[in-house]
């Protein structure tokens, strides 16, 4: 059984997910007794496998300008003659939005099963298993495989934390893209920055949501800050809003945007009707505020009660420490 | 010396009488075109039945119409108004006699001759110079203090109109003074204090010689005759049609308030029409565009609009105009009817911003002097939209929610009587097919889902089981009453709504039917096709307290000032308000402070039902947030209200007006609850 | 342009208290409500506007159980000119893989210009029909579109990236597009508009009509296999961390570790 980890890049940089995906592979291969393999195509190869290589035992890289960006299309065609001769396989990806064009598609022509966004990896009786959430991510559940020789598994980013060792010094097998002339039929036009502002929080994972309780003259620093730490997007309520703190394209609410985060961190909001009814799709909402009677209690399936100013950065630096 | 008369005196030649005929015979005939023409589009447009109830008909227009009973609410410009209307019905007498001049010297209409003659003649003179007064009056207030009440954003042309009807007004007055004033120098056949508008008049001739003044006389007529018959024909096609059209609009004004009409007056099967609603203006009613020809553009409708105060786009006064400019423009005097061409009625005309903005507060239909009718409009206006498939995001959701589960919350059916596990002192009977019961607790979605309003419900089982009323609930067979689901416009699941709800309801025995939602009392009493007996919740509290089976003792107030908050459904579109102030009044320690803006005027809270989902982009101030300001003027610690709406927009806005802990929102029901001896 | 729209009859979970049924392996579904899964309304509208901008024909398939015609009559009164209704109790529990090639063997032998369907369902938040399906049909497939424009025999699209980024493509058609909610304004279906379509005829395609047999549906023909389901623990509310603002920030800081709070 052969795990191979494909690693993601944008404008040359690999991608957290890969890392992650690096980390998942390494813990199910000690659990299968299996090696971990680095696939890398990108149109300069070589930095990346470099990289890759000093974590990771052994590093494939193709090169060919046409894996400049994440053209699914392009990577899938390259994919599939490199891991259908390789045996049995198990290939990990991030669930990124650039791989969720790739990886069905990938596991239908190489015969694979597929489990995407999944957040655990187990191994029962010598078998992968997947742990992933349905119903409005409200369901946890364990999926397995019927043929558990070809597997594709997409994963959670934040589930599988990495921590770069500098450890390995693994081989880099270099093999000819197997890209043949034919034009593409999916091309890359260009990145465009989104037009409504300069964060998208429909999409966002991880919300750190501001309320009419963080005060008239909020320190934003310190919210700027935990959302950082903790990967996430700055959101609001509406107050925020009028009063200019952050511009309209934040609002959560029905009058807002209505956002589906993993997290949703509510920040003096105290959970007025409109707001809660742009959150009720979040699995696991979290609010601080000083008044143990804010409707967002309701909601939340965890609380703190007191002064955002206290608990915020304490809980920053207690993130901090458990990233570390 | 004496005056030649106009009768006797030929112009240019030709007889008076026969330039008087003319005048006369173009004059009216004309107008009478004019009017053909106008009454032909109503003719032509969708039925709508309003000769029922002659009686009632017959007193609004007493009372309204001539009574001008509205006016005073502006009571500045009331006043100036009933002078005017006043006026003018005491001078047409004047101006006939004045045309029958124009053939028989000495002319006077019958029974005006001697003594009564006389009279009415010094009281004429006392009118003419009320009237001009008024005129100068108006037309410096317009032209000085500018109400904002008087523009017209989004309507050019309109400016003057006003200026122009005012202006030929007082030349009415001016030529009549000059009229008579000449003959006074002549032959003062009063003292000035019977004729002071001929005495004041020939003040300013007495010097005139006999030429002049014989000028000033025959002149000041046929100016007078010309200004009469300009007038009566600017009438019809200016917002002077009112002059025309307020009284049949007040006889024929909706007499069923609260209820919405049908999508199609006699047509039952109204899902089968090819089209729904109103998109182009012919889909209206002759009445609603009696309506628009009758708007004088005074603007109290706008000015008394919740949304419009809130920064919203829309204004009723406007909707009338604009409807009025296009009804005029494409069914000219002249000419066949224009083609709409590229122009879309509802879309370019009337925009969908004003369409979805209006909460059917019902307070533009309440100020109106001549009870022009916005609700329906806005209603058949959203069916068109919604029939099409336009109906705003937000409120989407909810709709959705109410056709799959039967409430907007999207709460599963199941749990709607869940809130009643949490009250462990007292048994909530839910009433099973052919159960009974004195009461029907009514607690629709709001109470059953919402978890501030639960504790309304819950307080309000607490009080019915302490005056040991026999109540029960319908539990899983409740349905959302509807009142917002038909003002939206989606009258097919409103009819789906109403229905299970009859049913439920049929296939029970109770008295009454008791809710404390103004909003599904008002839809049950008006808008349900079968009738049956409601109460709201302050009105069974007022009949308990009156026969003693309640009793409220307690301090919960502690000596804080409260004001009421008039809900609009239970006020406005249903004349309760003396109900829950009687409730009030028995809440000890009670220090009742009005708002400015209370009873019939309350400024309401943005919406209830459905609406509590839809929020405007545009508006710079929530009403909910006017509301708290208005509460705040009168130093209100507490704000009670009587719908459960309103307590959740009002006790937001407290928050976000930065009175949290300052101003407590509370609902009758729970105030009266807490007060429970 | 001839456009097929995939979509699926999804339970309504996102406010719903759900519970543990069938041998642990599913959740409870009896007091679930059904409708058409939100992704997929994106997708129906943006197949009637581009139809109703270039012309051409919307259809709509869907595989599912017989209360699903309800969603298909929606689109229907959405804009849509046919409707086929994929069912057949082989079927019942494909997973995604054998879904995809249920609506597979339908398209391949239709005029397609545009496959849409939604990026995910709210059941399986699985993310995976659309990319198996232009996988085989051998056509390319973008997901999450945000942004669609239809010219030339070409498709000019955006699609979300993470961060605020997005990528502007272009692909040939035919082609499979997953598309993103909030790429357009849904429209807003009556009951009037229902009504109106209500004697239109919907087929119901059984397997046979397919053209697979029961091996290649169902729990036979998935690769993919429940083993359990669970609810992760919640309380009735919040439940609130106690103690001082740095003991509690320490809990909270673990436990948005655990859920994948921290990115």
């Amino acid at each position: 059984m052969n795990i191979f980890v494909l690693a993601e890049h944008r404008n040359k940089q690999l991608r957290d997910t890969t890392w992650e995906a690096l980390s998942a592979g390494k813990k199910i291969a000690a659990d299968l007794g299996s090696d971990v393999t680095c696939l890398v195509l990108a149109d300069a190869v070589d930095e990346m496998a470099d990289k890759l290589a000093k974590e990771c035992p052994k590093v494939i890289a193709v090169e060919d300008a046409r894996f400049a960006t994440f053209n699914s299309e392009a990577f899938m065609k390259a994919l599939v003659p490199i891991l259908k001769d390789r045996g049995p396989f198990i290939l990990l990806m991030g669930n990124s939005n650039a791989i969720i064009d790739l990886a069905p598609g990938l596991s239908v022509v190489l015969d694979a099963a597929l489990a995407t966004d999944c957040f655990g990896l187990e191994v029962q009786d010598g078998k992968p298993l997947a742990v992933r959430q349905v119903y409005s991510y409200k369901v946890n559940t364990t999926v397995s495989f019927k043929d558990s020789e070809r597997i594709v598994i997409t994963l959670r980013a934040g589930s599988f934390p990495y921590a770069l060792a500098d450890s390995e010094s693994g081989a880099v097998e270099k093999i000819a893209s197997p890209l043949g002339d034919e034009p593409l039929k999916k091309r890359f036009l260009n990145y465009l920055e989104a037009e409504k502002g300069d964060v998208d929080i429909a999409s966002a994972d991880i919300i750190v949501s501001l309320g009419r309780g963080i005060g008239d003259e909020p320190d934003m620093e310190v919210f700027e800050s935990l959302a950082d730490t903790m990967g996430g997007v700055l959101a609001c309520s509406r107050p925020i809003v009028d009063k200019s703190i952050l511009p309209k394209y934040h609002q959560v609410g029905t009058s807002g945007i209505e956002v589906k985060p993993k997290v949703y961190l509510a920040l003096g909001i105290s959970g007025a009707f409109q707001h809660v009814g742009g959150i009720k799709g979040s699995p696991l909402i979290v609010a601080i505020n000083k008044d143990a009677r804010a409707p967002i209690f309701r909601v939340a399936q965890y609380g703190i009660v007191g002064d955002i100013y206290e608990v915020v950065p304490a809980l920053e630096e207690k993130i901090k420490a458990l990233k570390s | 010396m004496t005056l030649l008369e106009p009768a006797d005196l030929p112009l240019a030649g030709i007889p008076a009488p026969t330039v008087a005929a003319v005048i006369l015979i173009g004059g009216v005939s004309f107008f009478c075109y004019v009017m053909y023409r106008r009454i032909d589009l109503l003719r032509k447009l969708l039925p709508d039945f309003r000769f029922d109830d002659i009686g009632t008909r017959v007193r609004m227009l007493v009372i309204y119409g001539f009574g001008q009973l509205r006016q005073p609410r502006y009571l500045g410009a009331g006043i100036l108004h009933i002078l005017l209307f006043a006026g003018f019905i005491l001078l047409s007498l004047r101006s006939l006699t004045l045309i029958g001049r124009g053939f028989s010297t000495g002319f006077h209409l019958p029974g005006l001759t001697g003594t009564p003659g006389f009279v009415y003649e010094s009281l004429k003179d006392y009118t003419v110079l009320i009237v001009l007064a008024v005129c100068i009056i108006c037309m410096i207030r317009r032209a000085v203090f500018k109400p904002a009440r008087y523009d017209h954003p989004g309507a050019a042309g309109h400016e003057n109109e006003a200026y122009v009807i005012l202006g030929l007004v007082s030349a009415l007055m001016i030529t009549d003074m000059l009229y008579d004033g000449s003959a006074y120098v002549v032959h003062p056949e009063a003292s000035a204090a019977y004729l002071p508008a001929a005495a004041l008049a020939s003040a300013f001739m007495s010097g005139a010689n006999p030429a002049l003044l014989e000028r000033l006389h025959i002149g000041g007529y046929w100016l007078h005759i010309l200004v009469f018959f300009g007038l009566l024909n600017y009438l019809p096609i200016s917002k002077h049609f009112h002059v025309i059209t307020a009284l049949p609009n007040v006889f024929f004004a909706k007499l069923h308030k609260g209820a919405i009409k049908p999508v199609r007056y006699g047509v039952d099967d109204w899902m089968s029409m090819e089209e729904c609603g109103v998109g182009r203006f012919e889909a209206f009613t002759w009445k609603n565009v009696l309506d628009f020809y009758s708007c004088a553009d005074c603007g109290r409708c706008t000015d008394n609009c919740p949304a419009n105060a809130a920064g919203r786009k829309l204004s009723p006064k406007m909707i009338s105009i604009k409807a009025r400019d296009y009804a005029y423009e494409h069914y000219p005097i002249f000419g066949p009817a224009a083609s709409p061409g590229d122009t879309k009625f509802v879309g370019d005309v009337i925009t969908e911003e004003e369409i979805w903005s209006c909460t059917t507060c019902g307070a533009c239909e309440q100020e109106c002097p001549i009870f022009i009718e916005y609700i329906d409009k806005i209603v058949d206006m959203r069916r068109y939209l919604l029939d099409r498939g336009s109906l705003p995001q937000s409120l989407q959701k909810p709709m959705q929610q109410v056709k799959k589960k039967g409430n907007a919350y999207g709460g599963n059916k199941a749990k709607r009587a869940a809130w009643a596990k949490d009250l462990e002192e007292i048994e909530v009977r839910e009433l099973k097919k052919g159960d009974s019961a004195d009461y029907l607790f009514f607690v629709d979605s709001c109470g059953s889902f919402d978890p501030r309003i639960q504790e309304i419900t819950k307080a309000f089982a607490r009080i019915l089981s302490k005056a040991s009323c026999d109540f029960g609930i319908l539990g899983q067979d409740e349905t959302e009453s509807g009142n917002e689901i038909r003002r939206l416009g989606e009258e097919g699941l409103f009819e789906q709504v109403a229905q299970k709800n009859i049913d439920a309801f049929q296939e029970r025995q109770f008295r009454e039917i008791v809710t404390f939602d103004p909003h599904a009392f008002n839809v049950i009493k008006n808008d349900y096709p079968v009738k049956f007996p409601v109460l709201h919740a302050s009105q069974l509290m007022a009949q308990l307290l009156k026969s003693g089976r309640l009793q409220l003792s307690g301090d919960y107030l502690q000596g804080r000032v409260v004001t009421y908050h008039d809900p609009c459904y239970l006020g406005r579109h249903n004349d309760m308000y003396e109900d829950p102030r009687f409730v009030l009044g028995r809440v000890p320690g009670m220090r009742l402070r009005e708002m400015t803006r209370s009873f019939s005027r309350s400024f309401c809270c943005s919406g209830g039902g459905l609406l509590l989902w839809y929020e405007s982009e545009e508006e710079k101030e929530r009403m909910g947030e006017k509301r708290v300001r208005m509460a705040q003027e009168v130093q209100a610690e507490v704000i009670v209200t009587a719908c459960p709406f309103c307590l959740i927009n009002l006790e937001d806005a407290v928050k976000t007006t930065g009175n949290e802990g300052k101003i407590e929102v509370i609902d009758l029901v729970e105030l009266v609850d807490r007060s429970l001896t | 342009m001839d456009i097929i729209v995939c979509m699926k009859w999804t339970p309504d979970t996102s406010e719903a208290d759900l519970a543990i049924a069938g041998g642990g392996k599913d959740i409870k579904k009896d007091d679930l409500s059904y409708d058409m899964n939100d992704w997929d309304r994106f997708a129906i509208e943006e197949a009637v506007l581009i139809k109703e901008k270039t012309g051409g024909k919307v259809t709509v398939v869907t595989v599912a159980p017989e209360d699903a015609e309800e969603m298909l009559r929606e689109s229907l009164a959405r804009g849509a000119d046919e409707a086929f209704h994929i069912w057949d109790e082989a079927m019942e529990a494909s997973d995604g893989f054998a879904t995809a090639r249920l609506l597979a063997q339908f398209i391949k032998d239709r005029p397609h210009d545009l496959v849409l369907t939604g990026t995910l369902a709210d059941d399986n938040c699985s993310g995976q029909t659309g990319g198996m399906l232009a996988a085989m049909l051998g056509i390319p497939v973008a997901t999450l579109a945000s942004g669609i424009e239809v010219e030339n025999g070409k498709v000019k699209l955006r699609r979300e990236l993470e961060g605020g980024l997005y990528e502007a493509i272009e692909m040939d058609v035919p082609c499979v597009i997953s598309v993103a909610t909030g790429l357009n304004e849904p429209r807003f279906v009556s009951i009037r508009a229902v009504r109106k379509v209500a004697s239109l005829e919907i087929p119901v395609l059984e397997l046979g009509d397919v053209g697979l047999d029961a091996s290649q549906v169902g729990s036979d023909g998935s690769r993919v296999e429940t083993v359990s389901m669970s609810l992760p623990p919640e309380g009735e509310g919040a439940e609130i961390i106690k103690g001082k603002a740095e003991e509690a920030a320490a809990r909270l800081a673990e436990i948005l570790k655990e859920k994948g709070g921290i990115g």
